[in-house]
């Protein structure tokens, strides 16, 4: 039980890691808190949903059309919002508000466009029966949503690093002001950065109806509770950092559901206040962050 | 003779004054309802069942108000409480001391009656409870509360502990896990199975008896610790997202156990068959509900013209139609009695009104019969198994007590 617990954890994890990484690359290039980042991949959810409800689309298909849609939606959204927010005294502050404000409309709004009943998709969509790894048997879905993160992970990882774009947003990233001063225009690059964190997290919803049994237009919460656990964990403000808080979240639940089942809820919580008090850069702290 | 027709006018031409005088215009129903968050997909159907119950009954020139003697149209007040049940103390309370509603009524579930129940009794105001089965909402000494449309929930699990113990020992079931979320409507129902088997003394061994958290998503882990204690029967209770995501969970992992009990396939067929599928029903023990019995009512519409009248009003409703939808409507059928038969629309003579009704009320969701405390006694579902039927479909057969049976179990290879 030991051993299965540890290994479903690390898979599981790495579909926690898709979770919350746009939440932690907003942060890192805007240092402003995401609120609505959970209704973001519920949207991404209920796009998948529709998708292979209407038009038998596979979720690897529909992906990549939440990819495309949910960039060209962040970037007016970005454009709307944001500018104006950073300019406030405290901006990190008001994002907490306004996108709180944000997350309410959002499930209000698919609340009533789409009842408040479960959804999900069928599993045979990703194919029957469980797959077996290291003598472990996984559900095929958790294998492709920690494939998917993996191939996201390394999307990011290539954009930061091997991109002139990645490479201004980790100026960015790194002092805003001073990026400003070199020239860098900011927010185009910061628009792009908040355009991706969306799309990582409609990625991350289209899964959702096979890693979290069902989808329903309040998930964002319990989304966002998990989110942040994993990314404060991994270091807020550091994307690739999400790997290891994903990893380090997603192993604890699963031990957690092996030892002590009643207490799992309490997962998050307890993590979040152990890394905060511990050690309150994250576990890979600022020599990552202010790399 | 002249005289005792004056004499009968002076008495009763002010009494029927005073009648008139004191009449309301309408009768105020304070309810909540769940519009979002995870009790929304048990709490709509019961609060639109309820409307639906209302509407009805305000097209035919109101409910008859006993103490009137006449017709008073109703007046529906409920408010949306997202599932939060701080928002819902505050809720209830605005109900009672702002709203200043006649009649009670408490949201769907155990979770968000919870906070209703100690409300009304220090308000002295009578809880008409639909669904909210925990045990403890219910002690002699409370008056104020009676549960409308599901059996409570220390007895609502005995004929799964029955079968189990007669039936299942006959065919070689030993070993029984309890799966359940801790809150009060399954956790009281773990404890009720526990203490059924225990009691039962039939050498049937419980070899996992976990909780989880109710928003627990994910169950493949719990799976395979249970697939691990080799047991020959599941029993796991939670609420609809945790069956869907169980019974999909179970799906993907392989593993398959021959005896599995869900709560919610029996109570909300329609949402769970479209999340989970017929082939991750087949087989699948439950409750078989009003839905899947019919009862012959004595009050109110049969299961036919109910679900016909909920198309009829709610013909683009996302809303699914299930038990809880009948749950709706029944207790709006109690209020009907308990309006007609109450002596005042004093709190303690509502009470005794509705205890009024106990075993002479038969509508679609069975007999309605209370205990002392308020509990739900006369509608106990019997337990029902959904076996394929056709390509894709699925066809519920009641399988215990006999006396209802409509066929035998099917039981999983050894």
């Amino acid at each position: 039980m030991l051993l299965y617990a540890i290994f479903a954890g690390l898979v599981f994890g790495l579909y926690f890691t898709l979770v919350g990484l746009g939440l932690n690359l907003v942060f890192g290039v805007m240092r402003i808190v995401n609120l609505a980042h959970g209704d973001f991949l519920m949207l991404g959810a209920f796009a998948a949903f529709w998708l292979f409800t209407l038009f038998d689309l596979h979720p690897l298909v529909s992906a990549v059309i939440v990819l495309v849609g949910f960039v060209l939606i962040g970037l007016p959204l970005y454009w709307l919002i944001v500018p104006r927010l950073l300019e406030a005294r405290d901006s990190e502050m008001l994002s907490i508000i306004l996108f709180f404000g944000l997350s309410q409309m959002i499930e209000a709004i698919t609340t009533i466009a789409f009842g408040t009943s479960e959804r999900s998709i069928p599993g045979r969509v990703l194919g029957r029966g469980p797959v077996h790894i290291f003598d472990q048997s996984l559900p095929r879905a958790w294998v492709f949503g920690a494939a998917v993160s993996a191939v996201a992970v390394l999307l990011v990882y290539l954009y930061l690093y091997r991109t002139r774009l990645g490479m201004l947003t980790r100026a960015v990233m790194v002092s805003r002001e001073e990026a400003l001063a070199t020239g860098i225009n900011v927010h185009r690059v910061a628009a792009l950065a908040f355009g991706i964190g969306l799309a990582l997290a409609g990625i991350a919803g289209v899964f959702a109806p096979f890693m979290l049994g069902s989808i329903t237009p309040a998930m964002g919460v319990e989304i966002n509770i998990a989110a942040f656990a994993v990314i404060v964990i991994g270091t807020l403000g550091q994307p690739l950092g999400t790997v290891l808080g994903g990893m380090i979240y997603g192993v604890s639940l699963m031990l957690m559901q092996t030892y002590l089942s009643s207490w799992a809820n309490l997962l998050p919580n307890l993590l979040l206040i152990a890394v905060l008090l511990i050690r309150p850069t994250g576990l890979l702290g600022r020599r990552v962050r202010h790399a | 003779m002249v005289r005792w027709i004056w004499l009968l006018m002076l008495v009763v031409l002010p009494l029927a004054g005073a009648r008139a005088e004191t009449a309301p215009d309408e009768i105020k129903i304070g309810h909540l309802h769940a519009g979002s968050g995870p009790y929304a997909a048990i709490s709509m159907p019961v609060y639109m069942g309820l409307k639906l119950w209302v509407d009805r009954t305000n097209a035919a020139g109101g409910a008859m108000v006993k103490p009137f003697g006449k017709r008073i149209k109703l007046k529906l007040i409920s408010y949306d409480d997202q599932s939060n049940t701080a928002t819902a103390a505050t809720l209830y309370n605005q109900l009672i001391t702002q709203d200043k509603v006649d009649l009670l009524i408490a949201d769907s579930g155990s979770v968000l009656t919870s906070v209703a129940v100690p409300i009304a009794r220090e308000h002295k105001m009578f809880l008409f409870n639909p669904t909210g089965t925990g045990a403890t909402f219910f002690s002699k000494d409370n008056p104020y509360i009676a549960l409308m449309a599901d059996p409570v929930s220390t007895i609502w699990p005995k004929y799964i502990s029955d079968f189990l113990t007669t039936e299942g020992v006959k065919q070689g079931i030993k070993k029984v896990a309890i799966l359940y979320a801790t809150n009060e409507f399954t956790g009281t129902q773990a404890n009720a199975v526990r203490g059924f088997l225990k009691a039962a003394n039939a050498g049937i061994e419980i070899v996992y008896d976990q909780g989880v958290p109710t928003n627990t998503s994910n169950y493949t882990v719990l799976i395979n610790n249970i697939a691990a204690a080799k047991p020959d029967a599941v029993i796991h209770l939670g609420y609809v997202g945790n069956d869907i995501a169980f019974l999909r969970n179970l799906q993907d992992s392989g593993e398959a156990f021959r005896f599995l009990f869900c709560i919610y396939p029996g109570l909300e067929t329609e949402e769970v068959e479209k999340n989970v599928g017929a082939a991750g029903l087949a087989n699948v023990f439950t409750y078989a509900t009003a839905i899947d019995v019919d009862y012959k009512p004595t009050t109110g519409m049969t299961l036919a013209q109910f679900a016909e009248a909920w198309k009829h009003d709610y013909p683009d409703t996302p809303v699914h139609f299930g038990f809880n939808a009948l749950a709706g409507y029944m207790t709006g059928l109690v209020l009907e009695g308990t309006l007609a038969t109450t002596a005042s629309l004093d709190q303690l003579d509502l009470h005794n009104a509705v205890f009024g009704l106990s075993g002479k009320l038969n509508t679609l969701d069975g007999p309605f019969v209370l205990d002392e405390t308020g509990g739900q006694i006369g509608e106990i579902t019997p337990l029902g198994q959904l076996l394929p039927e056709g390509k894709d479909g699925l066809k519920m057969r009641i399988v215990f007590p006999a006396a209802v049976a409509t066929g035998p179990a099917v039981l999983g290879k050894p």
